[in-house]
């Protein structure tokens, strides 16, 4: 049972009538969770943050909507407080284009691999999962712009609170035994990546995005046809997703049936033209900088999350309570969870939940004790095995893309 | 669950599963007070595959009338209006540039003539004061 000093200020109706069926409907007098129940709108805690929660999605349970088509589904913040894995029905979901195929028939699907190769192969999803070896990770799939909605100043695009990143086992195959097998040609450069998905008009660019051809063969990158072992949901890429553990996810491709290997520099517009960064650290730049290199995308950084406190939870002087939630280590392991009672003036190392290998959420807790009234804020920090730890402040680049800087919530000791 | 496996349940829409037992661990939420869940890992699906349809919903956001709202059908050729209603609140320049980058990257349909007129509408409905400094927007289509 949770206590009731963690309860959050917004919960789906689903964690509500947990709840009450759960502690009783006295615990819970006061919240504004009826608010949320009544109306099924959560307001994200930005300027034009208000969001209906909807069960209208296929395969989808609750999630926060964002946008209806092309798809933008947000997962409720509070599905991470109940374990490392993210269901697959509240995993969120980002598409770029809207003529996204709603049938799909394994009987005529077929993953090509083709291009800069001495034999060029076309698959089955029978053969992907008999002729090779079956390869699993667990891993974060996060985002490029996840908490866009709180930079500021604010910029436009999917305007995303924290939800916008799930952590699933996939199951699948090894990129590289499929390149090996297709056997690629000296002088191969990049691997391009397409999905089934495409624009509603011709001129719209097809999403494609490539990977160097190294880090495509890095024994790493696969190709899953499981998420948490079950098929992916459609709108998570069924029947098959590219999985390329420690980057961003605009990597990594749904709907996967494409894979083509290059002798040339992609030129795509997906890949040469978006998702590019400043070259600066934590893609930094000053709002209206001019002159900054742009490079891909790439790596992911550490993060760490409040799971079980949300800002304004009002806490009891004296009570001990453990506080509790999610990191990663981004594109390595995570090393260290710091926690903060006192705005950051005192840090304490966390204990960390069991290890599901370096590119999972990991659960962290403290026991927290407050021993007198007033304000306080929390704050939470991860550091990876590289040493990258998250900032002290926020940065910023017009795009929105990998915000990482130092959790806080503020809470009120009674 | 039982809100989530009820939307699971129509089997047209979920691929047959077979001889599996799906680590009801991974699967169903849970709660600690004391220590963090521990989770099993899947041992995967049986590899039976079953052809998946689904319909997706559409979409109940309309843009609000106005002077140039008529323009609006050119941003529902791809995408429904709650991607524009939920943007943070942008300057006339700044809306202009995010329908330049929908002519100019993707191809939007819109003439050059009616950018103008579309942009005052959006920041009619959706817009703040410019302070002056930089524009925020980027151009790139992500």
């Amino acid at each position: 049972m949770r206590k009731s000093n963690f309860r959050s200020t917004q919960l789906s109706r689903r964690d509500l009538l947990a709840r009450v069926g759960g502690v009783g409907l006295a615990g819970l007098l006061g919240a504004s969770p009826w608010k949320a129940m009544a109306a099924t709108i959560v307001e994200l805690p930005f300027v034009n943050g208000r969001r209906e929660l909807v069960t209208t999605f296929p395969q989808k349970g609750a999630m926060l909507l964002q946008r209806t088509r092309p798809p933008l589904l947000e997962t409720p913040f509070e599905v991470f407080d109940h374990g490392v894995f993210t269901p697959n029905d509240r995993f969120y979901v980002r598409w770029h284009l809207a003529n996204i195929p709603t049938t799909i028939d394994p009987a005529t699907f077929r993953l090509e691999i083709h291009g800069h190769v001495r034999e060029p192969i076309s698959l089955t999803l029978d053969e992907l999962v008999d002729k090779f070896e079956p390869y699993e990770m667990v891993a974060v799939n996060q985002c490029s712009g996840n908490s866009r909605g709180f930079f500021k100043p604010r910029v436009a695009g999917g305007e995303w609170a924290n939800g916008a990143m799930g952590n699933a086992l996939w199951k699948g195959v090894r990129l590289k035994d499929l390149l090996d097998r297709a056997g690629v040609k000296a002088g191969a450069l990049q691997v391009r990546f397409n999905g089934l998905d495409a624009g509603v008009l011709a001129q719209t660019p097809d999403f494609m995005k490539s990977l160097a051809i190294d880090h495509a063969r890095d024994g790493e990158v696969m190709i899953a046809y499981a998420m948490n072992g079950e098929p992916l949901p459609l709108l998570n890429g069924f029947p098959l997703r590219l999985v390329v553990p420690g980057w961003y996810a605009t990597y990594w491709v749904k709907m996967l049936n494409d894979i083509e290997v290059l002798n040339a520099p992609d030129d795509n517009f997906w890949t040469a033209k978006a998702y590019l960064i400043p070259d600066t650290p934590f893609a930094n730049v000053a709002p209206g900088q001019q002159g900054v290199k742009m490079i891909p995308i790439n790596r992911m950084l550490p993060r760490s999350f409040f799971t079980n406190v949300k800002d304004g939870a009002v806490l009891k002087v004296g009570q001990s309570m453990p506080v509790r939630g999610i990191a990663f280590g981004g594109d390595t392991a995570l090393a260290q969870v710091l926690f903060s009672p006192d705005a950051g003036t005192q840090w304490q190392e966390a204990r960390l939940g069991p290890d599901h290998g370096k590119y999972s959420f990991r659960q962290w807790e403290v026991p927290l004790r407050l021993a007198s009234r007033g304000a306080r804020k929390l704050m939470v920090k991860a550091i990876n095995t590289a040493g990258s730890a998250q900032p002290d402040h926020a940065n910023w680049n017009a795009a929105g893309f990998m915000r990482n800087v130092i959790e806080s919530v503020s809470v009120q000791a009674v | 669950m039982n809100t989530n496996r009820r939307n699971l349940a129509p089997s047209r829409m979920v691929p047959v599963l077979l001889g599996v037992a799906l680590a009801a661990g991974l699967a169903s939420p849970r709660t600690t007070d004391s220590q963090p869940a521990s989770e099993k890992r899947a041992s995967g699906p049986g590899q039976r595959w079953s052809k998946v349809s689904v319909v997706l919903p559409a979409s109940e956001n309309r843009f609000p009338p106005g002077k140039g709202s008529n323009l609006t059908v050119q941003c529902l050729i791809c995408h429904s209006a709650g991607m524009v209603l939920r943007q943070p609140p942008l300057t006339l320049d700044e809306w202009a540039g995010e329908i330049n980058k929908m002519r100019n990257a993707f191809g939007a349909p819109l003439p050059a003539d009616q950018v103008d007129t579309l942009a005052k509408y959006l920041y009619t409905i959706n817009g703040r004061h410019s302070p002056g400094g930089p524009t925020t927007v980027d151009g790139q289509g992500s």
